[in-house]
């Protein structure tokens, strides 16, 4: 197959462009990859690519920054869409001679605004598959409105978690788009995993207020008072920095609590722990924690929406707790902190569960999906089977129409106040 | 290890080591090179030289083949590294006189709890790490004898340290220094609480660091404060210091909070080579 992404800047660093990466590199043994960027930045990508994965630019903000079209609001990517800002009339007219000129069999957008130019610029031949790196539920209503009204014009759409998917096939009218999940990879540690000797819990993530490590911080006080030969660190930055430091010395942890910076790869650091933490009011995946128990460790997760109750198995690999919860956190650490034989058989199960999320299971289910994507096209059937559910999700559209009256109406109000 | 191993595929202008460090020092270090079997490269490790100062002779390894384009270099804890920053290269490369080495992954676990007993002196640490411009180098410490320390609690106008000595023992005399630096500065001294002969705590209180300091307010500096222990009346002070762990750099990850008394700023912090200092400066306005 002829398979081309389209990202929206595969020069700069995060979750989405580590997991095309890898997906791209795993479906180039087989098959011929390209990545289509929207943006660039800079002469290099930050992170490797696979040298037989072809990589695209279509606008390089290097010298085009100030093309007028780029200064012109984009018309085609939705405005409800929250990279609209990066957007224009350049964006639009590139993506979409890019899309006219597609020679691919399948084309996978990689955010709900670069779906939705799929939906109404791909070439009527190649198969049309929008990932979905966020949620449903996490959209704003205006957004998820505009997508109700593209997204039936594509073949299939992949959520990272079931939850996810489940919303989408609930909430939306979607009759023949195949809704499928297909979680992030992470692959193999190079490096033999951690033993569960070490007396550290860790986090990493952007130091952002969504991860909540102001609760894990303020649950490792009763860590620290119960073992303070234990010591936690978290790796990123962010926002929050300084706001932590100062919960850190609030809470007297200076001698347990430690902000470690931003560290790429984490592998050599989690090897280092010997359980994880992730503390989220929200995760639409949860990589970390797949990066965690990938190095031994078992992970305490909140059991937000939606990665960490399908990543962790409790009890077996890790422990979740309420959303929020610091006590219910405490006492899950803790628990763990004290039976170092409960521990170590945890950190092996989640290094055996974990390796569902290793690059080639991932990968067959995405071959798999594009090849009974393309043979439907071929056969001239529907990439799935039409259930049409329009009274149910009529109801959700309609609610989310009320929503974005209703936003507006506030939002006038607000001016009105000013 | 199982189903992928290439988390850095593709060709690379310069090769990519990784280190691995066991609680003693000593240090391995491999690496990827397009060379046949029968070539002779080797590992090289520069002593970063002080300002105006030129290069000394570096440490040379040899590269092992020990697979298709795989090679390793072993350094034994022993000769010790000098202290210092040791940058990393490669020598054998076709047309290059000295190739700098990426920094790979640098598994240091057997470093995180390495505060043990068994540490001889003089205490030769190691600490593979990433430098600003990106390059593998080594963090090495070499001290006749250490004073490593340990958790520090603040009461408001004061702090009180553990500290463990290494290669040497708490005796008659025993006293904690603080050095101002600077010319014809003052010192300090407090008698520490010993337990056993090894282990001691000391309290800092800050007024006593006020008493000759800068003027607070207007363009006044900042003073540092280091901290030495003597374990025993006549023997030689040793810097206070904590080396024991997997961190190369303490400066930014180890911060304790400051203490504001008589329109100054006292605060304790671990300099760029993770010795212990206290800094005292003007609060802001």
């Amino acid at each position: 197959m002829k398979i081309s992404f389209l990202i929206h800047n595969a020069y700069g660093i995060g979750g989405t462009i580590t997991t095309t990466f890898n997906l791209a590199r795993a479906l180039a043994d087989r098959h011929d990859v390209e990545i289509i960027s929207a943006l660039r930045h800079r002469e290099r990508p930050n992170l490797n690519l696979d040298p037989r994965v072809r990589l695209r630019p279509l606008v390089d903000l290097r010298h085009e920054k100030n093309d007028p079209r780029h200064l012109t609001p984009a018309k085609i990517f939705p405005a409800s869409e929250y990279r609209y800002h990066q957007y224009s009339a350049l964006t639009d007219e590139r993506i979409g001679e890019a899309l006219a000129s597609l020679d691919a069999d399948v084309v996978v957008g990689t955010r709900p605004g670069l779906n939705v130019h799929l939906a109404l610029q791909a070439p009527a031949r190649t198969v049309r598959v929008g990932q979905e790196h966020l949620t449903l539920n996490n959209h704003p209503p205006r957004l998820r409105n505009a997508l109700r009204r593209v997204y039936p014009r594509l073949d299939a759409l992949t959520p990272v978690t079931e939850a996810d998917a489940a919303a989408y096939r609930r909430k939306m009218r979607l009759p023949g788009v195949r809704v499928q999940a297909l979680p992030n990879s992470v692959p193999a540690p190079a490096l033999p995993p951690a033993d569960g000797g070490e007396r550290v819990v860790m986090a990493a993530g952007r130091l952002v207020p969504v991860k909540r490590f102001d609760l894990l911080i303020e649950a490792f006080a009763a860590v620290a008072a119960e073992r303070p030969d234990w010591q936690l660190r978290i790796y990123g930055k962010g926002e929050e920095q300084e706001r932590l430091r100062a919960l850190i010395d609030r809470l007297g942890l200076y001698n347990s609590v430690f902000l470690m910076g931003a560290v790429t790869p984490m592998e050599a650091e989690w090897v280092k722990a010997s359980i994880g933490a992730a503390t989220s009011n929200f995760e639409p995946f949860g990589m970390t924690i797949v990066e965690a128990m990938r190095c031994g460790l078992p992970v305490v997760s909140t059991d937000c929406e939606y990665g960490p109750g399908e990543i962790i198995a409790p009890g077996e690999d890790g422990r979740l707790v309420p959303v929020g919860d610091r006590d219910a956190l405490a006492g899950a650490l803790l628990e763990l902190v004290r039976d170092d034989e409960l521990r170590r058989r945890m950190g092996r199960t989640a290094l055996e569960n974990s390796r569902r999320y290793a690059p080639g299971p991932v990968v067959a289910q995405a071959e798999e999906l594009f090849e009974d994507l393309l043979a439907a096209r071929r056969d001239g059937r529907p990439p799935a089977p039409g259930t049409d559910h329009a009274l149910v999700s009529g109801g959700y559209a309609a609610r989310d129409t009320a929503l974005v009256a209703a936003g507006n109406v506030l939002r006038t109000v607000r001016k009105a106040r000013r | 290890m199982s189903d992928d191993n290439s988390t850095n595929g593709g060709p690379v202008a310069k090769p990519r080591a990784d280190a691995t460090v066991d609680q003693e020092g000593r240090l391995v270090v491999r690496v990827r090179l397009p060379l046949p079997a029968s070539a002779g490269p080797r590992l090289l490790l520069q002593l970063r030289p002080k300002k105006g100062q030129s290069e000394e002779t570096g440490r040379v390894a040899a590269l092992e083949h020990v697979g298709q384009d795989e090679w390793r270099a072993v350094l034994e804890t022993a000769p010790a590294l000098r202290e210092g920053r040791w940058d990393a290269y490669v020598l054998g490369l076709p047309g290059e006189a000295r190739t700098p080495l990426l920094p790979g992954l640098r598994d240091l676990r057997a470093l995180v709890s390495g505060g043990g007993e068994g540490r001889r002196t003089p205490l030769a640490v190691r600490i593979p790490y990433a430098t600003k411009d990106g390059r593998l180098a080594v963090r090495a410490w070499l001290r006749a004898s250490h004073a490593e320390a340990g958790r520090i609690v603040f009461s408001g106008h004061g702090m009180t340290a553990r500290a463990r000595l290494f290669g040497a023992r708490l005796g008659e005399g025993a006293a904690v220094l603080l050095h101002r630096r600077g010319k014809d500065a003052p010192v300090r001294q407090i008698t520490p609480r010993a337990d056993g002969e090894r282990d001691l705590s000391f309290t800092v209180d800050y007024e006593d660091l006020l008493a000759e300091g800068g003027q607070p307010g207007a363009g006044a500096e900042q003073e540092i404060w280091d901290v030495y222990v003597r374990p025993a009346s006549g023997e030689p002070r040793i810097r206070l210091a904590r080396l024991l762990d997997d961190v190369a750099d303490r400066k930014a990850v180890f911060v304790y909070p400051a203490a504001t008394l008589g329109g100054m700023t006292v605060r304790p912090y671990y300099t760029v080579d993770n010795d212990l200092s206290v800094a005292v400066a003007p609060s802001p306005a």
